[in-house]
């Protein structure tokens, strides 16, 4: 009896240690994702746009979007920079208002970073709508952050 | 700076000088007719109501906000697998890729709850909003605004209150800041620290209200802004690692409060369409809402809590639905008026 506690034991430890290296995985690429937008959010800042110190962070699959709502302000402009780990990866970062028009008046991408920029017209809510067009990977880890000025 | 992001900081501005180019293809905007450059985007959505997909979108993934960086252990191995990896960024090669413009329109209301980040909110800092208003016209009278009593609140009443307080009182740092108050914002930053002890976060803090005295002291006023923001971060962080989730949301609401009640004592002021419009954040307003009713029992029954929630119900209406709407000069007194009495719910002794 005592054998097979010992046996259990040792199968939720390794399963659990199993687990908790794959959530540390999962953490670092997002970390590593986001150092690729801070590293694009870099030029902007010396033009004057305050990054903020929150952001958003996940994983999609290829070719596959993920909008996010966003309250932007009239009398601001807004930089978004999407960053990912992969080099071969393929992102892009879109703005539309709550009417569902096109709100950016500039956009880049190039491997590992994706940008956008929106002058709002109205304040209010913008949906942010990410992407990884193409990728390597099943899943391709990013981050958006956003600065203002 | 967080370490981890300072170092990095430092790598990136040692070779940003050849990390600085973009993409080289251009295309037009559709509607501005704005230059665009680098590959841009794919015209999803043209091809993609399929990919808005629950399966595409949601299923499967797993979606992160973080504050600030949470995991300590990684952030010990981090710098040096950053270094390796800037190292070799360093040397990569323009995009040449290009792809076609994203659609000019969009159908959002195709989109399926899935596909929203609906639960992952970034909540504006208020020198986002105070920032317009200083372009808006003549300088608002930012001292008007001040209250001087908040450098002094004390940490009474249950958590839910303190963590609240703790969220107005980093607000009045930021405007403090506007009125460049080195006093007051050196008094707000120990007051910052007070309730975060009292709140089991102060060593998380403790060097965030450091940098915020530091930077009042040289009066480097954005300085003083980037470390709220940060402070705002390492309490929520502190708190979600401490399982708090539900009063590191507390923080936000007092913070968006006091924000709130500021922007309406500066646009009763001097009145303008556009001031007015900056309170029209119903996005923000429904996101407090259901994290308010989703919070456990025991907080929503503290009568602050109970009060705030009812307050954001009342202010809900005032904000405006469609974007563009205007708001008078009446309804932002009524904001300002509903918004006020919170705050002094907040910042009374415990009931």
């Amino acid at each position: 009896m005592s054998r097979r506690l010992l046996f259990v034991k040792r199968i939720l430890f390794t399963a659990i240690l199993a687990l908790g290296l794959a959530a540390q995985t999962a953490l670092a690429t997002i970390d590593d994702a986001l150092s690729f937008a801070l590293e694009a959010a870099d030029p902007y800042v010396k033009e004057g746009f305050t990054v903020r110190e929150d952001y958003w962070g996940g994983d999609l699959a290829v070719k596959s979007t993920k909008a996010i709502v966003h309250q932007l302000f009239k009398g601001n402009e807004y930089w978004f920079w999407m960053g990912t780990d992969l080099k071969d990866a393929k992102i892009s970062i879109h703005i539309y208002d709550s009417e569902g028009n096109l709100a950016e008046v500039e956009a880049w991408a190039k491997p590992h970073f994706a940008a956008a920029r929106v002058v709002p017209k109205k304040t209010g809510s913008y949906y942010l709508i990410v992407e990884v067009e193409k990728s390597p990977e099943e899943r391709t880890t990013w981050s958006l952050a956003y600065g203002f000025r | 700076m967080h370490p981890l992001r300072e170092f990095r900081h430092t790598l990136l501005t040692k070779s940003a000088a050849i990390e600085a180019s973009f993409g080289s293809s251009v295309w037009q905007h559709p509607e501005s007719g704005a230059a665009r450059a680098g590959f841009a985007s794919a015209p999803f959505f043209a091809r993609h109501a399929k990919e808005f997909l629950p399966s595409a979108c949601g299923l499967g993934s797993f979606e992160v906000r973080f504050i600030g960086l949470t995991s300590s252990s990684m952030k010990k191995v981090f710098p040096v697998l950053l270094a390796l990896c800037s190292l070799g960024r360093a040397q990569q090669p323009p995009a040449s890729e290009s792809s076609p413009p994203p659609p000019a329109h969009i159908d959002i209301k195709q989109l399926p709850p899935q596909s929203k980040l609906i639960d992952n909110v970034v909540v504006p800092v208020p020198s986002e909003i105070f920032g317009v208003l200083d372009k808006l016209g003549p300088k608002p009278h930012w001292t008007s605004v001040q209250r001087a009593s908040m450098a002094n609140v004390k940490p009474t009443g249950e958590q839910s209150q303190i963590a609240l307080r703790l969220g107005v009182v980093i607000a009045e740092g930021f405007i403090a800041v506007e009125a460049e108050d080195t006093g007051e914002v050196k008094n707000i930053g120990n007051t910052v620290l007070t309730l975060s002890r009292a709140l089991s976060v102060e060593k998380q803090v403790k060097e965030r209200a450091k940098a915020i005295t530091d930077s009042a002291d040289k009066k480097d006023w954005q300085g003083v802004r980037l470390e709220l923001d940060k402070t705002l971060n390492s309490v929520r962080d502190a708190m979600q690692a401490l399982k708090s989730d539900e009063l590191s949301q507390l923080v936000s609401l007092g913070g968006w409060l006091r924000g709130t009640e500021a922007l309406t004592a500066v646009v009763s002021d001097s009145y303008t369409r556009d001031g007015a419009e900056l309170l029209h954040q119903p996005m923000l307003i429904d996101y407090f809402e259901k994290r308010l009713a989703e919070m456990k029992p025991k907080i929503k029954q503290n009568p602050v809590v109970t009060k705030v929630q009812k307050g954001m119900l009342e202010i809900r209406p005032l904000v405006g639905v469609e974007d563009g709407t205007m708001i008078s000069a009446k309804t932002v007194k009524e904001i300002g008026r509903i918004a006020e009495d919170l705050i002094k719910t907040i910042n009374s002794k415990a009931p």
